[in-house]
């Protein structure tokens, strides 16, 4: 009979402020809790401002997804007001999204999960020197490379966003401004920039040639076919997670949850549940209080009645989080880049997941290769924005009613609801990604996806939790989007 | 001798480290290399376990480690009731960690407007404060006497987030052992001592009273819009962000997010005014004169403003 131990661990290099509390036995986890710790109260400070103020202040939810809930925020007010917006005014937004997911999904990638492969538990691993050399923190040189190319990258957010993080350039009714014909040739060209680099650096080949890869046959085949492929970050990346075991954890309740994305069908709505897609519907979803630090009323409710007051027990109750539980039917899902790839029918990650499901292996590779699909749609986005055609139109007065706005976001699917009356916000919800991943144990006491995909982890030396750091940050998860949207009854 | 940075989170959107990584002119990497600063903690960045960020804490309230300069990033949440339990770490309140640190580092920066004045994290239920000025009042978190050991109050960046420019600025002046000269709101003058307007591309439309009342077109956005360019004071329109761009470049009216009163307690993208002139009118301005000037100058509008067809 081995030792049992009650472990409780802060994490950083995650955004936000993430805690999570293990019980190891015979060197594996077999129960985990995970704490969203900081909370802001933003639904309290919406209720009662003016209809529109919701894309002013949301958006200060998170200085990494800004720009998600800029968009879902735009969309939940523009259902009220039945409204379509320019073609063009989607093509910008999207574009600002996808710049928004790159520069996420690589600076996650390289400064937050990659620095892991550098820890000393690998030490006697052969490729550990070239890893340091690559991912060492503030060292290495895909880490500074990363730093520059994203805030390159961003320079496309100023041209037509105004800044970022905290861009303000979607109203109802599409964009405020009209990037000139150089602004947009400016566009293409940092664009261009930063495929190059991408390919070269990341893919080691053109971004056509990894998109022929449709299955895990075919990424065998792509890894082997020449030295370029090997040593590019892809190529070690899966030399690299495969000596270490990145495909052994982190497996998780395998249901994925997707709102869908970009408004042209590129990234499908829907829920898998066991291997079944079935078609998404909003009024499945509902939120758990359960094992949150808020007064329940012993049920769970869908996000437009949603009540939460907020009631920190300290450490004597069941509750441990600030973040609350969303379900789909009852039942918890991941979101992020596997689902929607998963959801969308993606066959290389269907092949991958097929036979033993989602791992972390699978989880960051989805991150890492995402930015290979989303480039060509950015380039058809610019190649199609027309200057005879509107950017905004102009829509008429504010009306009361509901409306929601779901999207999936940088790290999965983001859902706004809201609720105008007599011109003010009387309720807003808002769901974030993580919310999902991150979330505590529901009414049914199931854990959340996260904690679910730590149970089973081989923990070797209990003072060096490497295998827990592989399985949270395969998630990405988002800590100040998560504990937002809780409002407080005085 | 290295410089020794620590940066916290507090009830923060992390919006502000993402601005310090936009950094260019130097970025993070060359900030850290040639200004040669030993990065204790940056929750993004840094790579250490629990256990040698919490030896780290200790040597620098015991002293034994030295703390040059302290970055804090997000309000202090002292809800509820005071007890700051509604953010913690390892279930101590984080505001008061942030009191054992400021008295040590020899200069505390409030990076972003909610560190500095309250911002969002004011606004609701959670009891949040700015480090040493609560909104417009001074006083905030840390009271208004506090000096840290350089002789300098809580230096704030205000901004929404702040602009990662003026962070590595003001990073590297404080190395340098550079005068930093500060408003009444304690921000630096060189940043924070001009409007938003200075600079603006809608400048002329400004001048001749050409007025925006709905969104997507060229001209000035102050009387109807709720821009708060005029009244507010911050550098948008002289440091442009990610090289580029500023609200006011993009159609999006100012939202003031520099000032202690930011999130303004009134709608945003509407003009308060007062028979059509705005309530709020730059500092120092007589509101009779300004109503003459602004008539005359709106009788002199030139035709191709008029009809919009200058290039912004």
């Amino acid at each position: 009979m081995g030792k049992t131990y009650n472990l409780e661990i802060p994490l950083n290099r995650v955004e936000g402020d993430l805690e999570l509390k293990v019980q190891i036995e015979d060197n594996r986890i077999n129960d985990a809790w995970i704490s969203g710790v900081m909370f802001r109260d933003f639904e309290n400070i919406l209720k009662g401002r003016a209809a529109l103020d919701g894309i002013v202040i949301t958006p200060r939810i998170c200085g990494i997804c800004s720009t998600g809930h800029l968009y879902a925020a735009n969309k939940a007010i523009e259902m009220i007001l039945d409204i379509e917006i320019p073609d063009n005014a989607v093509r910008l937004r999207n574009l600002a999204l996808m710049v928004e997911m790159i520069q996420g999904d690589m600076r996650h990638g390289f400064l937050y999960f990659f620095p892991q492969f550098v820890n000393i538990t690998y030490s006697h691993i052969p490729m550990f020197s070239e890893a340091v050399r690559r991912y060492a923190p503030l060292k290495g040189e895909i880490y500074i490379e990363t730093i520059k190319e994203t805030k390159k990258l961003l320079e496309i957010m100023g041209i037509i966003g105004g800044q970022w993080p905290h861009t303000s350039f979607m109203i109802p009714g599409g964009v405020s401004a009209i990037p000139n014909e150089s602004d947009l040739v400016q566009c293409v060209y940092l664009l261009k920039h930063f495929k190059f680099w991408y390919e070269k650096r990341i893919l080691g080949c053109h971004v056509e040639r990894f998109l022929e890869v449709k299955n895990a046959s075919d990424l065998d085949i792509w890894l082997n076919e020449n030295e370029l492929h090997q040593k590019s970050d892809l190529g070690f990346y899966i030399r690299y997670a495969k000596e270490i075991g990145l495909d052994s954890i982190g497996k998780g309740h395998c249901n994925f949850i997707s709102f869908g994305g970009f408004d042209h069908n590129i990234i499908h709505s829907g829920f898998s549940f066991e291997g079944d897609i079935e078609e998404f519907n909003h009024e499945k979803i509902s939120e758990s209080l359960a094992y949150s630090w808020f007064k329940d009323n012993n049920r769970d409710e869908h996000p437009f009645q949603g009540e939460t007051r907020a009631y920190a027990t300290g450490k004597e109750s069941k509750k441990y989080s600030w973040a609350k539980a969303p379900r789909y039917k009852g039942i918890p899902a991941e979101t992020g880049p596997l689902s929607e790839k998963i959801i969308s029918g993606n066959p290389l990650f269907y092949d991958l997941i097929k036979h033993k499901g989602p791992n972390v292996f699978i989880r960051e590779l989805s991150r890492l290769v995402r930015v290979a699909e989303t480039i060509p749609i950015m380039e058809k986005y610019l190649h199609e924005i027309s200057h005879s055609e509107p950017f905004y139109l102009s829509p008429k007065n504010i009306v009361d009613g509901e409306g929601f706005g779901l999207i999936n976001v940088a790290r999965g699917a983001l859902g706004h609801w809201v609720k105008i009356k007599q011109g003010k916000i009387s309720n807003y919800q808002i769901i974030t990604p993580t919310s999902w991943n991150a979330s505590p144990r529901d009414s049914a006491g199931i854990r959340g996806p996260m904690e679910e995909a730590l149970i089973g982890t081989q923990i070797d030396n209990i003072s060096n939790l490497v295998n827990i750091e592989h399985v949270i940050r395969s998630f990405d998860p988002c800590l100040v989007c998560t504990v937002h949207s809780l409002k407080i009854r005085n | 001798m290295s410089n020794s940075l620590y940066w916290m989170q507090c009830g923060s959107c992390g919006g502000d480290s993402m601005s310090f990584l936009n950094s260019e002119s130097p970025d993070i990497i060359e900030l850290i290399e040639t200004f040669n600063i030993n990065l204790l903690w940056h929750p993004s960045l840094a790579y250490i376990t629990h256990e040698q960020h919490t030896q780290v804490v200790k040597k620098i309230i015991s002293g034994e480690q030295s703390l040059d300069i302290l970055c804090i990033e997000g309000a202090i949440i002292r809800g509820p009731s005071g007890t700051g339990v509604y953010d913690t770490s390892i279930s101590e309140p984080k505001k008061d960690l942030v009191i054992k640190l400021a008295n040590q580092a020899k200069y505390v920066l409030a990076v972003g407007t909610c560190a500095s004045y309250g911002g969002v994290c004011s606004a609701g239920g959670v009891e949040g404060t700015g480090l040493q000025f609560h909104k417009k009042n001074n006083g905030g978190f840390l009271g208004d006497s506090f000096l840290s050991k350089g002789g300098y109050p809580v230096i704030n960046l205000p901004g929404c987030p702040c602009h990662g420019e003026i962070i590595v600025r003001t990073i590297m002046a404080l190395i340098s052992d550079s005068k930093i000269l500060l408003t009444e709101f304690n921000a630096p003058i060189n940043w924070y001592g001009i409007l938003v307007h200075q600079g603006c591309t809608r400048n002329e439309y400004h001048e001749y009273q050409v007025e925006d009342k709905v969104f997507g077109d060229k001209g000035c956005l102050f009387f109807h819009l709720g821009c708060h360019g005029p009244i507010a004071y911050g550098s948008c329109n002289k440091l442009l962000w990610n090289r580029y761009g500023s609200k006011t470049r993009i159609g999006i009216p100012c939202l003031g997010c520099t000032m202690p009163d930011f999130p303004q307690p009134y709608p945003f993208f509407s003009t308060r005014n007062i028979e059509g002139i705005p309530l709020s009118l730059p500092d120092g301005i007589d509101r009779a004169h300004y109503i003459a000037y602004k008539g005359i100058a709106a009788a002199t509008a030139p035709k191709r403003l008029k009809e919009r067809k200058t290039n912004i």
